[in-house]
């Protein structure tokens, strides 16, 4: 009960350094310190946070929904070639964990990659040919070999990556992050997810719920930005309607709603005269955010022919840098279609034709402005794929199921050490053997780079203070500088 | 002034105002009495601090020492001998509690709290029970001294309280507040300009009690409050995992409007939708209740594991249960002991047991309705005789598909999923950390209740139809509590036990213990008449007064606990919809039939999933909000904007935090702009009445109230701008009068169309437009 109290006098600092409780208190803050002192949507970090010293000031997630095959991208086991159609030993891989796609199959059949894999940078790390782009920034990015998951569908798999736990209704990465620091640009929303899909097969569903707010109050929800109709769901006034008429309209509004404000003293009315300004600067700031003419040729160009493309992901990326410069906090990408059960070489080979080098550009990009020291890059699915060939086995082709137990990440940016590869998985990229890392580890690391201490960013719901990483999760601190 | 010295002042501003702020709120949690009382004061901190490791829970249990029970304390001896103090008090990290590295917080006034009761000697009341597992007791009602402002039961324990608190309630709200207040809780729609003036022109004594007679009767009344029953049931169209495939639930909601219309009482509500299909008279409409328990999610994609799933859809009910009948987290005890409550985790798989009999499959078919299902007559719902009886489902038949997918057999849109039991039951366990492969097969678990929530009677049958006995039986210590303090958080937007969902120990303790138990005995001894108790609650005094914000009121009760002032409150998602397209003459009432699919933003299913929405047409897009297509994983994004539930698991409380969205859907969605265009189109078939009468009579229409003469030159000065704007540009004028699918009145001049549907969409903006006051 104690923490509720707690929690609603907080509540309370925040709509009254909002200016919303107390007019008088904002006005003398805003004279002090500047109208644009932090004063976003969400408002104001919690008390006590940062709990450290933050390395990143902001996250993008660049999540691949669907699950990229680790053994055709970053886990290279040249061993395997001479084990093409060999049984995958079952004290390696039991049935138990199959997923039923596959689980009736009679045989399991090794299906080495039939991508080539070569070393690059000055660290050496391995990466496979449809990563050229990549490769140019390798000694930037920590690859991790060694993630693992409990989950082996899609929809709780992406849903415990987001929210911590399989089960709906947890508040996602991104409104934790904003729920504790609060929001850097007052014209932005804090957190902002945009989905895109590849240019080949359709993909996995995606859900509201992995950028939701679960339990946590709604406005820590992620801003959906759109790949159709309005950037921001009824972002612009209607048409026929003028901006010079939206003005008059909210000054009007705003005078007869503080009337009522008077009447009844009801702080909620200041709060929702104060969110219909943000949306009338929210009506500017955005459009001017999403215009690239800005932007030089150069820059352009590095983030390929698809830039300018909206709903594409290499639009997305450039978007996510320019958000990233705004001071949103959270950005989560979302790409489709990694979800190769069948025909796997040519499929991952479109989905890096899409992704690699808009990836490799945001990495750059964010370098060359000095973004990169102060935002953390993720890169990742849900799960792993199968070494055993799902269906049909050919010198050429291979399809393959989805697949728990090991999976590659990588993190650049914010300290991470760069042209690192860190944890190892076994002879057949079935089972971690060093340096595991579990979903709520990367989870704990992506809070402790900014400065959150996972255990103690909490809400308390039905009784029980919740957090993101549920009651696990270790900061993998082998990999920050 | 540098960055620093800013952020100083800052901190100082914030240190002081939660200074003031958390010692106010504070008053709340019944701290009101000089003397500690056990139940209040001290367990609440105890279990906030302690019970993590010192409460129901073996397994984490340290130093064998538990806090939680009294005769294991008074045997540890740890009030009186000193230990206990010593923890509070020492300095020494290894000795001081809550240890730092336990993440368990025990804030200064509370450790203080403890303190002082150890001091005082520790009583600790050797009957002691947690309040809420006790039943309800009915007290009489206490003396006070405004007898007059008391017209029932309700208002002599609100006045009591504000008595001792000295306060006074505030004023009774004018009759036009009133009128709409009670019209949108009722029915979730505003009052028309007709039914305020007869109100308002109605000098009987008994005026209001006529017109809340007149509400309570309206089948609007079952529409709004199915609602509720729906976000709680988790309600919706689709499956809700992966590619979220459809299913027909709309027969169960039929069913909910008219037992909501009928006013069924509650304990036979509750009983057929737990074993409708148990019943000894046995109905097909009984049989159609259950499907409150088939509401749950179901997961199609390919590749999961049947039996893995089945675990969650049973888990599900019972956690469904756990929260509407009995306020309890039940789940918190699916992979252990519950930390506060008392209850195991043998007691959840107990209650599991009840729901794990279903003739269900794991996993569901490529859309449409999951095993077990029942053929809808097409006289649905005026059926026959003969087709009113209860009808066996076939059992599930699964086959392989694609490669090894094991899918059961699809019920298409003539049917509906009801509970049905398999001939042999499946057998219950204990499973280790919830995990469906690890069951602790060293005891079969049967069917039962914990003790301590209520007494099992001999004569019941152990299965779910027993359950539903136990649940509605009048000595239960939780349901009527439970359900009567949802009623109360749906009419003054906060229960009297806050935590509506929780009343076990970490729940908020009741600001009115004793008015929630004459409440609740007053339901049971009412024979669970909802609509009598909804008629109680707003015809007291309390609901009736004024709400607006005293200083003191503002200072002290934020949240209006103490109750000296009516409700004010933002509507619901729905109702704010839905009142649009009412002031608008555009709501199209028709009550029942399967889901319609309004206004959606373009590409909305299609650009994150692989299905794509098929807009309604005609009337359809001007349906309640209660009948729009409920895609789980991407519900209706302006209900989301609003707060609505997401229909994922069961949800009875929800947070109302105001965003810029919300400004943006208000202001610019195709929905509320073509209300805007309606709105102005009946203010212009006022043709007698001159601008400002047509302006005042929109007003007065979305807000039940006349402007004010200043109000109304703002907009009147607004019109007459907005008209210079449009004339000569009725091109212009078109394109706004364009949005949305119906087709404005081509007789009508465009310029002062348009310029009449920006005043529209002022007033449909308005705060007020969208609160009940």
């Amino acid at each position: 009960m104690q923490e509720l109290i707690e929690y609603s006098a907080r509540e309370k600092r925040r709509a009254f350094l909002q200016g919303s409780t107390l007019g008088l208190g904002s006005l003398a803050l805003g004279t002090l310190c500047g109208a644009e002192q932090n004063r976003g949507p969400v408002g104001n970090p919690l008390q006590g946070l940062p709990h450290a010293a933050a390395r990143a000031k902001r996250v993008i997630y660049l999540f691949q929904s669907g699950g990229p095959s680790q053994m055709d991208l970053f886990d290279y086991k040249p061993s395997l070639a001479d084990r093409f159609g060999e049984e995958v030993p079952k004290s390696i891989y039991p049935d138990e964990r199959k997923t039923t796609m596959t689980s009736g199959q009679n045989s399991f059949p090794v299906a080495p990659s039939t991508l080539k894999f070569r070393r690059h940078g000055k660290s050496g790390i391995w990466l496979g040919q449809t990563l050229p782009h990549l490769a140019q920034v390798v000694d930037d990015i920590c690859v991790i070999k060694s993630m693992h998951t409990e989950a082996i569908n899609h929809d709780p798999a992406a849903t415990l990556f987001q929210t911590g736990s399989v089960i709906p209704g947890r508040p996602s990465m991104g409104s934790w992050v904003s729920y504790g620091l609060g929001s850097q640009n007052e014209n932005l929303p804090a957190f902002v997810a945009l989905t895109s899909n590849g240019t080949g097969k359709g993909g996995q569903p995606l859900y509201d719920r992995l950028w939701g707010a679960g339990f946590l109050p709604g406005r820590f929800q992620g801003v959906k930005f759109r790949g159709q109709g309005d950037p921001i769901l009824d972002l612009y006034n209607p048409s026929g309607m003028t901006r010079e008429q939206r003005r008059r309209m909210l000054d009007s509004l705003g005078e007869l709603n503080n009337r009522q404000a008077n009447r009844f003293q009801d702080p909620e009315i200041e709060t929702r005269i104060a969110q219909y300004e943000l949306a009338f600067r929210m009506q500017m700031s955005v459009p001017e955010l999403i215009d690239f003419k800005s932007e030089s040729k150069n820059t352009l160009d590095m983030y390929g022919s698809q830039v300018n493309t909206v709903g594409r992901y290499a639009y997305n990326c450039l978007l996510a840098r320019r958000l990233a410069e705004r001071g949103v906090r959270f950005i989560q990408l979302y790409h489709r279609g990694w979800d190769a059960h069948g025909n796997a070489p040519k499929q991952i080979t479109a989905q890096c034709r899409d992704t690699d080098q808009p990836t490799a550009a945001l990495i750059q990009d964010l370098k060359q402005r000095g973004l990169l020291e102060d935002t953390l890059i993720v890169w990742g699915g849900e799960f792993g794929r199968t070494i055993y060939c799902q269906g049909k086995l050919t010198k050429l082709s291979y399809g393959r199921d989805h697949h728990p137990n090991c999976f590659s990440y990588w993190l650049a940016g914010a300290g991470v050490r760069g042209g690192m590869s860190y944890g190892k998985t076994d002879d057949y990229s079935v089972n971690v053997v060093e340096n595991p890392v579990h979903v709520h580890d990367l989870q704990a690391t992506v809070l402790d780079q900014l400065g959150i201490h996972h255990e103690k960013l909490t809400f308390r719901h039905q009784g029980r203070d919740y957090r993101l990483t549920d009651v696990h999760g270790q900061v993998v601190r082998d990999i920050l500088s | 002034m540098n960055s620093e010295s800013c952020l100083d002042i800052r901190l100082m501003v914030i240190f002081t105002a939660g200074m003031v702020l958390s010692s106010e709120v504070g008053n709340f949690g019944g701290l009101l009495a000089d003397d500690l009382q056990f139940a209040k004061n001290v367990r609440p901190i105890l279990s906030d601090a302690c019970y993590s490791c010192h409460g129901p829970d073996e397994k984490s249990r340290e130093g064998d020492l538990r806090l939680d029970d009294r005769g294991a304390v008074m045997k540890a001896d740890v009030l009186t001998s000193g230990t206990l103090l010593a923890r509070l008090t020492s300095d020494d990290p290894d000795v001081r509690m809550p240890p730092v590295d336990s993440n368990r917080r025990l804030p200064d006034k509370d450790r203080k709290q403890l303190i002082r009761w150890l001091n005082e000697g520790g009583q600790w009341p050797e009957d002691d029970q947690h309040w809420a597992f006790v039943a309800p007791q009915r007290p009489a009602l206490p003396e006070v001294q405004n007898e007059s402002w008391v017209r029932g039961g309700i208002d002599a324990f609100v006045l009591s309280r504000l008595e001792r608190e000295n306060w006074q309630p505030a004023i009774r709200a004018d009759k036009a507040t009133l009128l709409r207040r009670v019209t949108f809780d009722l029915t979730g729609l505003p009052p028309t300009i007709a039914e305020l003036d007869s109100f308002i022109g109605d000098s009987s004594p008994q005026a209001y009690e006529k017109a809340v007679d007149r509400l309570l009767d309206s089948s609007r009344y079952g529409e709004h409050m199915a609602l509720l029953w729906m976000e709680a049931s988790r309600y919706a169209d689709t499956d809700g995992y992966q590619n979220d495939r459809l299913r027909y639930m709309w027969v169960w909601r039929d069913w909910l409007i008219k037992a909501l219309n009928d006013n069924q009482p509650f304990d036979q509500f509750a009983i057929e939708q737990m074993a409708g299909d148990l019943l000894p008279d046995r109905t097909f409409l009984t049989q159609v209740a259950t499907g409150f328990n088939r509401n749950h999610r179901i997961n199609s994609e390919g590749g999961s594991i049947p039996d893995e799933w089945i675990v969650e859809y049973v888990a599900d009910r019972v956690e469904t249960m756990g929260t509407v009948f009995l306020g309890l987290t039940l789940n918190c005890a699916r992979c252990h002991d519950h930390k506060y409550d008392p209850i195991s985790q043998k007691n959840f798989y107990r209650f599991f047991a009840f729901f794990n009999n279903i003739a269900e499959a794991g996993l569901g078919p490529n859309n449409g309705n999951s095993p077990p299902f029942i053929k809808v007559p097409k006289s649905w719902p005026n059926l026959s005789d003969e087709e009113s009886r209860f009808v066996v489902p076939d059992p599930p038949v699964v086959k392989l598909q694609q490669t090894s997918v094991p899918r059961p057999q699809s019920g298409s849109n003539e049917t509906v999923m009801v509970l049905h039991e398999l001939e042999q039951p499946r057998k219950t366990y204990v499973l280790k950390r919830g995990q469906y492969d690890q069951p602790d097969q060293s005891e079969r678990l049967r069917p039962a209740t914990p003790t301590v929530l209520g007494t099992w009677r001999e004569d019941w049958p152990v299965n779910r139809l027993g359950l539903a006995k136990w649940l509605t039986d009048p000595s239960h210590p939780l349901t009527a509590r439970v359900t009567v303090n949802r009623m109360w958080q749906h009419f003054f937007g906060i229960g009297l036990v806050k935590t509506s969902e929780n009343f076990g120990v970490q729940g908020e303790l009741p600001s009115h213990p004793e008015l929630l138990d004459w409440l609740a005995t007053e339901f049971i001894g009412n024979d669970w008449d909802v609509k009598s108790m909804h008629r109680l609650i707003v015809t007291s005094a309390t609901y009736r007064q004024d709400s607006s914000l005293s200083e003191k009121g503002k200072k002290l009760d934020p949240e209006n606990r103490l109750l000296a002032r009516g409700p004010r409150r933002r509507l619901s998602p729905y109702s704010i919809r839905d009142a649009a397209l009412f002031s608008a003459g555009l709501l199209v009432e028709k009550v029942g039939g399967p889901s319609v699919k309004p206004y959606m933003p373009p590409g909305i299913w299609k650009s994150v999933s692989n299905a794509k929405y098929q807009q309604s047409k005609g009337d359809s897009l001007y349906r309640r909000s209660l009948y729009t297509y409920w895609r789980r994983t991407l519900p209706p994004p302006t209900m989301m904007a609003f707060n609505a539930a997401a229909r994922e698991t069961c949800v009875v409380r929800k947070d109302r935090t105001t965003t810029p969205l919300q400004a943006l859907t208000m202001m610019n969605n195709r929905t509320f702009v073509e209300a805007a265009r309606f709105l102005a189109e009946r203010m212009m078939a006022k043709g007698k009445l001159n601008s400002s009468e047509k302006i005042a009579w929109a007003f007065r229409q979305v807000t039940s109230r006349f402007p004010t003469s200043q109000e109304l030159e703002i907009l009147t000065k607004d019109v007459m701008v907005y008209r210079r704007d449009f004339a000569g540009q009725d091109e212009v004028a078109r394109k706004l009068l364009s949005i949305g699918e119906k087709q404005y009145n081509k007789k009508l001049n465009v310029g002062e169309l348009a310029a009449l549907t920006l005043i529209a969409n002022t007033i449909l903006n308005l705060d007020e437009a969208i609160t009940k006051n």
